[in-house]
């Protein structure tokens, strides 16, 4: 057994759910998500900050999950993808980017969906400019990100008219 | 560590007053710095929550405070301890009182701090000016507070005892806690709380139970994927790899004993136990390359800087980082060959085994060179043409979990790409390929990269079976991925000499290649042939010579790259064919139209079959949807006011579905040719139709279109078709050549599974016939009340799938001889029709299919800065019938975004010694959304004769926009008498082409 590491209690409220770990305090906030509460929807692309696939809403603010510390999130709410589905029924989001084909190999885009939220929470009605600049922090290697701002476009639609 | 501090300040207040409120420690407490909390043990001893630590990151640790001497009103001393990290602090501080003349009191104060322990190593030397600054802050709140009524300190950062503090509490008693830099003001936190608001409301929006469009969205847009770092089985040990330093250097001495002493360190595996352990990989090429000992870790010596040297298996993957920390390598550093024509000097061999550094060399020539050149119009000279090396970089990097059970069955969960590097895996663990179960889930892009990821993939196996068959993982890391995890390679054009006729078409072309593949052949030297299946691009010209090299340099080893070896070599013609016309001021829609190819299927100089299209078709409608007219006069206007403004075509092909007999011409020995691929469909005990197939889909929706064809074959709606996600050797749905690779999938995969349902079909027919007493053309397949079902026509009469499935599985006894070698489990094993070609004269059918594209670009160049800008883009593609056409306008925007950014911005890049300046995301710069310009888009439909359903593999969509975008950037030089000779023009390489003052490299000979 390795010589026992101090540990750090994180606090954090996940989608909606309260929950604690005692951590190294040296773990990543997205090791945290991952590792701990085994929420295995948020990806890691890059670990360096580049490719935004880690990106989670901490307190509302869309975050590179890799660039934080988990103990950095302690006391905060945080959001990840797997808050979207509720009882097997999808979020206009989600259903968005599957209508347009804002996927493929799907690795980027839990972290769309966080940057797309963040974004569509300020701006109910972006435009592609907009979303230009609120997904500029999140890399996708296989979609070209046309049907990635036709996605979130759609989902705005959506959202507004059930909103 | 012992620190000692004094001072003395005054303040407008009797020493009294002064003492009274330092003698009180719960008056006195609350002053220190990062002060949280305290409770009273007796009336002289507190104990003190305080915030402790460096910057953002910090704890609240306990302190226990005495004022152990209190001489009203002159001193009052306190002592305090605590306890962290198998260290220990103790404080003491004193005040002494003095009156002032004027009334007031003067405060001296001595403090000292002792720190023993692990602390000291952590904190290290910068203790002291921390410590200095909290007393600063201490000194200065109990001015304050003497000075004024006492206030309790908002949280500020670290706490007095300071540096004291940091990690010097009891472990137990520590809790850490967020530390902003800044503590958010009221006003932040109401925004927070508002962001979170927003969200929540956003959240709480109506959901919908939706059909996603695609059946792999159904858990990839939930986050729901099964990607390989998503799998943790019990047990798990983690891999990494230490990688060399230099480009070239020998191991002279590896000391793990370190490392393996750390604790949680399971194992290390170094290249003398790899060489024990495991045979060399197996090696395509011919001649010398056959002696290369290509090994999953370096052992003599290290030839590409990112060379695996060192494994480290432990609990976790920060300890096993730590471990690399641990390990000690001495090297000698070697001098490097980075440049391609160096390397074909052999003036020094990476793999000194073989003496030589080339992996190729061959001549491929067609037609009557001497002749064309006899005869031309105008001979047109370039001396140097430049493809660069840049990789397509997949987000999700390569990865595995392997457990080598103690019985000898290996489990290898990964995101590989084909079964080929099973053909390597299991020689070099010397296992049968039997033992090795072989799976895959979601794979998070490839694009041919993950095919060379087998090393890494033994080195998990290998370390399993050390440690007992526990799962070992081993997840990539972004630099070592840009190190060596697939770069496409370079590719130079020397002397290249084209001959015109007096219209410019191009009658005859000659030229030497030589290919860089970096340090290790791997996958190569497939890349020295695979560009001939596009030898004359979407030109008529049919005399031609290429001598081909390819050689090793020390550089990371490359792998196939979408568009591999085709793309550059189109990428030549491409520039062939426009540097021509812009010398010989021929336009460059016109010079396309002198040159294109007129009917299809044609037949290429080296005996390739091109299948169908219209390319003069598809230059009217990529001009119309880009609005060639209005650009051309908007050029006028910007060439008048001095702006470079420029208009490029490309023209690409996208060649699929290999004929390995290809790699013949590489290694006459080579057991390949042909192609094939299976899959199957069978029914489930309970009837539902199961599909798997050999492929290793990473995004490009297989399971969506195989049930969207089997569906078509039994008359169900593809809801009904479950299609197995991923692959998985056990489903015995694959051959030798399975995988995902060269474009071939809408052809190989899905004529498997097409085959598969027919045979599928075939069965149940014959049951049907049978359990409903009737004939087969009058059977009807479709679904009923009952689901899937087989019925009479016109009548009620139907038997569904389950009571068919129960006929063969459950319920035979009924069943006549004729029907018992049925078994409702079709495999089927697509063969395209294709010959072994003529391995003398390098002549033969290489690809069943080609795809079409065309691609205008229009850029504008700043002529201060030389960055670019695309002002508009146009695609049309033609890939045969459509299967489903949301997917192949994805797969056209994802290869455009990729040729995009190689042409742009990414490049992978290294310095005079080999060092990789490319090593992260940040220096290679991936395009992001920012840089991809809006495509307009349009498709026409040339069916190809030589597939079942007309279609055409597209996915790795020959890299158009490199051609596109060079060609506009060729336009927008009009008249600068320069040519674009490289494949990758960021602002610098533009900068170099304008201001350096290279020559321009091309003459133009008119007789
Ligand atoms: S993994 Fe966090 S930004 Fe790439
Ligand atoms: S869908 Fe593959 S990275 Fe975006």
């Amino acid at each position: 057994m390795p010589e026992t590491l101090p540990t750090a209690a994180v606090r954090v409220t996940v989608n909606g759910k309260p929950c604690e770990r005692q951590v190294e305090p040296r773990q990543l906030l997205v090791e945290f998500i991952r590792e701990e509460l085994r929420l295995t929807g948020t990806h890691i692309g890059c670990d360096t900050s580049f490719c935004g696939a880690c990106t989670v809403l901490l307190d509302g603010a869309p975050v590179k999950s890799c660039t934080l510390l988990a103990v950095q999130a302690d006391g905060a709410e945080l959001t990840t993808v797997e808050a979207l589905e509720q009882d097997g029924q999808v979020h206009p989001l989600q259903q968005a980017f599957s209508e347009q084909h804002g996927l493929q190999c799907g690795y980027c885009t839990p972290g769309m969906f966080m940057s797309s939220l963040a974004l569509l929470a300020e701006h109910p009605e972006p435009s592609p400019q907009d979303i230009r600049k609120a997904l500029s922090g999140n890399l996708c290697r296989c979609t070209g990100y046309q049907n990635i701002i036709k996605s979130v476009q759609t989902a705005a639609t959506l959202l507004r008219q059930e909103g | 560590m012992d620190m000692q501090f004094s001072g003395e300040f005054s303040v407008a207040r009797s020493k009294e007053e002064v003492f009274a409120m330092l003698a009180d420690p719960q008056q006195f407490a609350p002053l220190l710095p990062g002060y949280h909390s305290m409770e009273m043990k007796d009336a002289r001893t507190a104990k003190i929550r305080a915030r402790v630590g460096i910057g953002r990151i910090g704890g609240l640790a306990t302190t226990e405070l005495s004022l152990v001497e209190a001489q009203a009103p002159h001193r009052a001393r306190y002592t305090g301890r605590g306890k962290l990290m198998q260290g220990v602090y103790r404080m003491h501080t004193a005040f002494d009182l003095h009156d002032t003349t004027d009334g007031g009191a003067r405060i001296s104060w001595q403090g000292k701090a002792e720190l023993t322990g692990k602390i000291l190593s952590l904190a290290g030397g910068g203790i002291r000016g921390y410590a200095e600054k909290q007393i600063t802050r201490l000194i200065a709140s109990l001015e304050t507070a003497l000075s004024s009524a006492p206030e309790p300190e908002p949280a500020a950062p670290g706490g007095w005892l300071g540096r004291a503090l940091y990690g010097l509490s009891d472990v137990s008693a520590t809790e850490a806690r967020i530390e902003p830099q800044v503590a958010p003001t009221p006003d932040l936190q109401a925004q927070r709380a508002a962001a979170n608001q927003r969200i929540q409301a956003l959240l709480e929006a109506p959901r919908a139970q939706v059909k996603p469009a695609r059946r792999e969205d159904e858990r990839l847009i939930k986050g729901k994927g099964l990607f390989v770092d998503d799998y943790s089985p019990a047990g798990l040990l983690h891999l990494s790899v230490l990688r060399a330093p230099y480009a070239h250097a020998r191991i002279v001495n590896i000391d793990v004993s370190k490392a393996q002493a750390l604790p949680g360190v399971a194992c290390t595996l170094t290249g003398k136990e790899i060489m024990e352990l495991t045979d060399p990989f197996i090696q395509i090429g011919a001649g010398a390359t056959q002696q290369i000992t290509d090994y999953a870790l370096a052992t003599d010596k290290v030839i590409y800087q990112g060379d695996p040297v060192v494994a480290v298996v432990a609990e976790s993957v920060a300890i096993a980082e730590d471990a690399l920390q641990l390990v000690d390598v001495e090297y000698e550093p070697l001098e490097v060959v980075l440049d391609a024509e160096d390397a074909l000097t052999d003036r020094v061999a990476l793999h000194e085994e073989t003496g030589t550094n080339t992996i190729f060399s061959g001549v491929y020539e067609y037609g009557d060179l001497e002749q064309a050149f006899a005869d031309a119009a105008h001979i047109v000279k370039i001396d140097r043409l430049e493809f660069h090396r840049f990789g397509s970089t997949a987000l999700e990097p390569s990865a595995c979990v392997a457990t080598w059970d103690p019985r000898g069955e290996i489990d290898l969960f990964a995101n590989t790409i084909m079964t080929v590097p099973l053909a390597f895996l299991a020689p070099a663990l010397r296992v049968r390929m039997d033992q090795i179960r072989l799976r895959t889930h979601d794979i998070g892009g490839s694009f041919g990269n993950k095919i060379t990821n087998y090393p890494y993939l033994t080195l998990c196996c290998l370390a399993s079976r050390k440690m007992n068959g526990a799962p070992v993982k081993w997840i990539e890391t972004r630099t070592g991925q840009m190190l060596t995890g697939g770069h496409g390679s370079e590719r130079i054009y020397l002397d290249t000499e084209v001959a015109l006729d007096r219209n410019g078409v191009i009658t005859g072309l000659r030229s030497k290649h030589i290919d860089d593949i970096g340090a290790y052949p791997r996958y190569e030297p497939l890349g020295s042939v695979i560009w001939s299946q596009v030898l004359p691009a979407t030109y008529k010209l049919r005399n031609i010579r290429i001598d081909f090299n390819q050689v090793v340099t020390n550089k990371g080893p490359s792998a196939p790259n979408r568009g591999y070896s085709r793309l550059p070599h189109i990428w030549f013609m491409e520039r062939v064919v426009d540097i021509c016309g812009h010398e010989l001021g021929i336009p460059a829609d016109q010079m396309r139209l002198n040159n294109y190819i007129g009917e299809f299927p044609y037949e290429t100089p080296n005996g390739c079959v091109y299948d169908s299209g219209d390319l003069p078709a598809m230059l009217a409608k990529a001009k119309e949807l880009v609005g060639w007219d209005a650009w051309q006069k908007k050029q006028a206007e910007a060439r008048g006011e001095g702006r470079l403004l420029g208009i490029g075509i490309g023209t690409t092909l996208d060649s699929g579905t290999n004929n390995w007999g290809q790699a013949r011409y590489v290694n006459p020995q080579a057991p390949f040719s042909g192609n094939s691929t299976a899959a199957t469909v069978k029914l489930d005990l309970d009837g539902t139709v199961v599909v798997s197939l050999g492929t290793f889909p990473q995004g490009q929706g297989h399971e969506t279109t195989a049930a969207q064809v089997v569906g078509k074959v039994l008359g169900l709606p593809p809801e009904l078709v479950q299609v197995k996600t991923g692959f998985d050797s056990l489903n015995d749905s694959h051959t030798g050549q399975s995988g995902t690779y060269a474009s071939q999938f809408v052809v190989t995969g899905l004529s498997a599974a097409h085959g598969a349902a027919l045979k599928l079909k075939a069965e149940l027919t014959k049951l049907a016939c049978f359990g409903l007493d009737a004939a087969a053309e009058d059977l009807e397949f479709g679904v009923g009340d009952m689901g899937p079902q087989v019925s009479v026509r016109g009548t009620e009469q139907a038997l569904n799938y389950w009571m068919l499935a129960n006929f063969i599985n459950s319920n035979s006894a009924s069943l006549p001889d004729e029907l018992r070698d049925l078994s409702l489990h079709a495999r089927h094993v697509y063969m395209p029709p294709f010959k072994v070609p003529d391995v003398e004269k390098k002549i033969g059918n290489l690809t069943l299919t080609y795809a079409l594209q065309l691609h205008i670009c229009v850029i504008e160049v700043n002529p201060d800065t030389f960055q670019t800008k695309i002002l508009d883009y146009a695609i049309v593609d033609d890939c045969g019938t459509v299967i489903n056409p949301m997917i192949v306008e994805g797969q056209v925007h994802g290869a455009a975004a990729h040729g995009i950014g190689a042409a742009l911005l990414e490049e992978i890049a290294y310095d005079r010694e080999g060092n990789a300046i490319s090593g992260s995301f940040t220096d290679y710069a991936p395009i992001t959304i920012n840089a991809m310009p809006e495509l307009k888009c349009a498709n026409r439909q040339s069916p190809s004769p030589f597939t079942f359903h007309g279609a055409k593999g597209m996915g790795e969509g020959g890299g158009g926009p490199l051609h596109s975008v060079c060609a506009a950037l060729q336009d927008a030089l009009h008249g600068q008498d320069l040519i674009i000779r490289h494949s990758h023009n960021s602002p610098m390489v533009m900068f170099d082409r304008f201001a350096g003052g290279t020559e321009k490299g091309v003459t133009v000979e008119s007789r």
